[in-house]
């Protein structure tokens, strides 16, 4: 569901606009105002962009070329040839007009003419319409230079905290592994292996089991002792619990370790923020 | 008191905005007045081709006469005067010509009401033929609707002389007023904010509606006219995008007839045009109502699911619409797909905010379109004129059209240029007070 404080009593709909305008800023991640890539796009676009790929300033320079290319339109009607801003002239011109149909026919000529302007006029509305759409693919180019980056810099701090958790696994298996008391590793010893594994399969399982009694006597006459805190895991049954479970280090050696247990590395462990 | 209602087409199946307009008030007015519409026989309004036999007719209860159409529209004549009064320096006799091939030109009908004696007559829709000569022929006794958007048209120099001479101006939305007073030259038009109301059902039914049209789960829904110009490719791409990106198992409904191509997502459905019990029903059934237009002066429909207190979700470049949503707080709004999405989820997901939303819209609509309010705002109106009248108070002077030369001289700006040049933005109430005020934040 959206997270909009509403009161059922009173809504205020230029401040939900306003949070949902700040749930977009977030969203993308970068700070920007639809105004502000604009600006960016408009003015400096080398800072967000390959100068090598795409040059600055393309937009200014576009719209140089079309204000200087611009030609001025008109309208070209039929009576256009025949237009004069004195009155007399033009009555004058309209009353001779059959007498100039015997020399030539106008009529094609404006025609054409007409033509011709709404050629041009189509020209410079695909003028226009080319620079509308180089305008919004800068636009969009730097939007995306922008994401590109923030996306860079997500994928480096991913990264660094990957090798952070990776090193901090690596400790915690060590300290694990080689505590003062604990258990032999599970796997066989090199040769043991080569020599044949059906035989020394059993020996382990036979070795494990001894082991795990032990524990659980250890635990026995531990927990007799030292009864488990309210809440702890198997206190509540008044079961007592495997030897694993009080030590707090169980079979995969992923749990907290208990008080038995060593502490991992300080540095480490202070990192991980 | 004897009014006439003066607009380009009218008709019980004729659906346009004004013209609807135009008939909800002839009718909710006859019951107190002696009404009578003065119309063309025109149906379509690209062409207004003659199409209903001219003469006296009744339509639900009230008279209408009819004049024929001198001349249909070319739209290619049409579209090239456009381009010239609309985008560069021209003449006064330009506009002119260019009102004269928009139409709808009926000598007749104006013949009529240079004839007649009704106390007032109703305008509707400034920018055509029947309304700019209409005006002239009954000076004093005018009375403008001008249903204007934010269009080029409004920057036309010729209708200012229209908007400072007539009687009074019944206004859509404050949006509407602060536009017209700019162009107008600012002057304090006389008039006021009133819009219209709807025929609301006495019941609705989102179940018989869901199961006549076998439609499931959630919907928003869109009604009107499915065209480029009241933003539907717009809609259509931002709903695809959100659908791509939630899979909520949000639909859009479409409800009307379509001049667009409907894309063939599955979960946009297009129901062509529905009965208006049926589109009730669909509205209430609906989780919000878009309203993808730019340019509106009321949106009936955004008020008539207000009335069924269900929330909207409007294109926040339209002034009018931005402006009711912050007024009503019935609705929010959007200006990029981003927004689109993030409050169409808002709408959808957050049962709290869509009902206090919809609540908010069915008080609004209460307190401002509900019938009563909007005939007692005629009503007044009415009154204040006819008071003016009897103490001999003379209302506004219609300026006269300045004389053949210079209604031919090129100093008139481009309608675009003047109307860039209008504040934009919604009106919002100040805060701490009553006073309303307008920002340009475009």
């Amino acid at each position: 569901m959206t997270d909009f404080s509403v009161r059922s009593d009173s809504v205020d709909v230029e401040q939900i606009m306003s949070q949902i305008r700040a749930r977009i800023r977030e969203k993308r991640g970068v700070d920007y105002t639809e105004d502000e890539i604009r600006r960016i796009a408009g003015v400096k676009l080398e800072q967000f962009l390959d100068p090598r790929a795409v040059r600055s300033g393309l937009l200014e320079e576009f719209r140089r070329r079309q204000a200087a290319q611009r030609v001025e339109t008109y309208a070209f009607e039929d009576t256009t040839l025949y237009e004069s801003h004195r009155p007399v002239v033009r009555l004058v011109r309209r009353l001779l007009n059959p007498v100039l149909k015997l020399f030539l026919n106008p009529a094609p000529v404006a025609q054409v003419l007409h033509l011709q302007t709404k050629i041009n006029d189509r020209l410079l509305r695909k003028e226009d319409l080319d620079y509308e759409v180089m305008s919004n693919l800068v636009v969009e180019l730097t939007r995306l230079g922008i994401e590109v980056k923030t996306l860079k810099m997500r994928v480096e701090s991913l990264s660094a905290r990957l090798d952070f958790d990776e090193r901090r696994a690596r400790a915690l298996e060590g300290a694990v592994q080689y505590r003062p008391g604990a258990l032999a590793p599970a796997v066989p010893a090199e040769g043991e292996e080569a020599e044949g594994a059906g035989a020394e399969d059993g020996e382990a399982d036979a070795q494990a089991k001894s082991a795990r009694r032990r524990r659980r006597r250890r635990g026995r006459r531990r927990g007799a002792g030292q009864p488990l805190a309210a809440g702890a895991p198997g206190s509540d049954a008044g079961e007592p619990s495997d030897g694993s479970d009080q030590t707090g280090v169980d079979e995969s050696g992923a749990g907290t370790p208990g008080p038995g247990a060593p502490i991992p590395p300080r540095a480490e462990d202070s990192s991980d923020q | 008191m004897k009014l006439a209602v003066v607009v380009q087409r009218y008709g019980a199946a004729i659906n346009g905005g004004a013209e609807l307009h135009a008939r909800y008030l002839a009718e909710r007015l006859a019951s107190r007045h002696e009404v009578e519409v003065v119309t063309t026989c025109a149906r379509d309004y690209v062409t207004w081709r003659n199409e209903l036999p001219p003469g006296r007719d009744e339509v639900n209860g009230v008279p209408v006469l009819r004049f024929r159409v001198d001349r249909e529209r070319d739209p290619r004549e049409f579209g090239r005067r456009s381009a010239q009064v609309f985008g560069r320096r021209h003449s006064l006799a330009q506009e002119l010509r260019w009102l004269e091939s928009e139409g709808p030109a009926s000598r007749a009908l104006l013949r009529h009401l240079a004839g007649a004696t009704y106390d007032f007559v109703f305008f509707f829709s400034f920018r055509y033929h029947h309304a700019y000569h209409g005006v002239r022929a009954v000076p004093g006794r005018a009375v403008l609707v001008p249903t204007a958007e934010r269009d080029p048209a409004v920057g036309l120099a010729l209708f200012g002389p229209v908007f400072r001479g007539v009687r009074a101006t019944m206004f859509n939305s404050f949006e509407e007023r602060a536009m017209i007073r700019a162009v107008a030259g600012g002057a304090d038009l006389p008039g006021v904010v009133v819009g219209v109301g709807s025929e609301l059902p006495e019941s609705v039914s989102p179940e018989r509606f869901r199961q006549k049209y076998g439609i499931r789960g959630p919907f928003v829904i869109y009604v009107g006219r499915i065209d480029e110009n009241k933003g539907c490719k717009e809609l259509f791409a931002y709903f695809e995008r959100h659908a791509e990106s939630r899979r909520d198992g949000l639909s859009l409904v479409l409800v009307g007839q379509s001049i667009l191509a409907v894309p063939g997502h599955p979960r946009v459905r297009h129901l062509g045009f529905l009965p208006d019990q049926d589109k009730f029903d669909a509205m209430a059934a609906a989780g919000a109502l878009v309203m993808p237009s730019y340019f509106e002066s009321l949106s009936m429909v955004t008020l008539e699911a207000w009335g069924l207190g269900r929330p909207v979700l409007v294109n926040g470049r339209c002034d009018v619409l931005r402006g009711q949503c912050i007024r009503s707080h019935a609705g929010l709004y959007y200006e990029s797909p981003e927004e689109f999405g993030e409050a169409l989820w808002a709408l959808t997901d957050n049962p709290v905010l869509n009902a206090a939303l919809g609540r908010n819209g069915r008080e609004h609509y209460r307190r401002h379109y509900a019938w009563p309010v909007i005939l007692r705002k005629y009503e007044e109106t009415l009154a204040r004129l006819q008071q003016e009248d009897r103490e001999g108070r003379p209302g506004p002077v219609l300026e006269p059209l300045p004389g053949w030369w210079a209604r031919r001289r090129r100093d008139v700006p481009p309608a675009e240029e003047v109307l860039n040049g209008v504040p934009a933005g919604p009106v919002v109430p100040r805060r701490g007070g009553g006073a309303r005020e307008r920002r340009s934040e475009r």
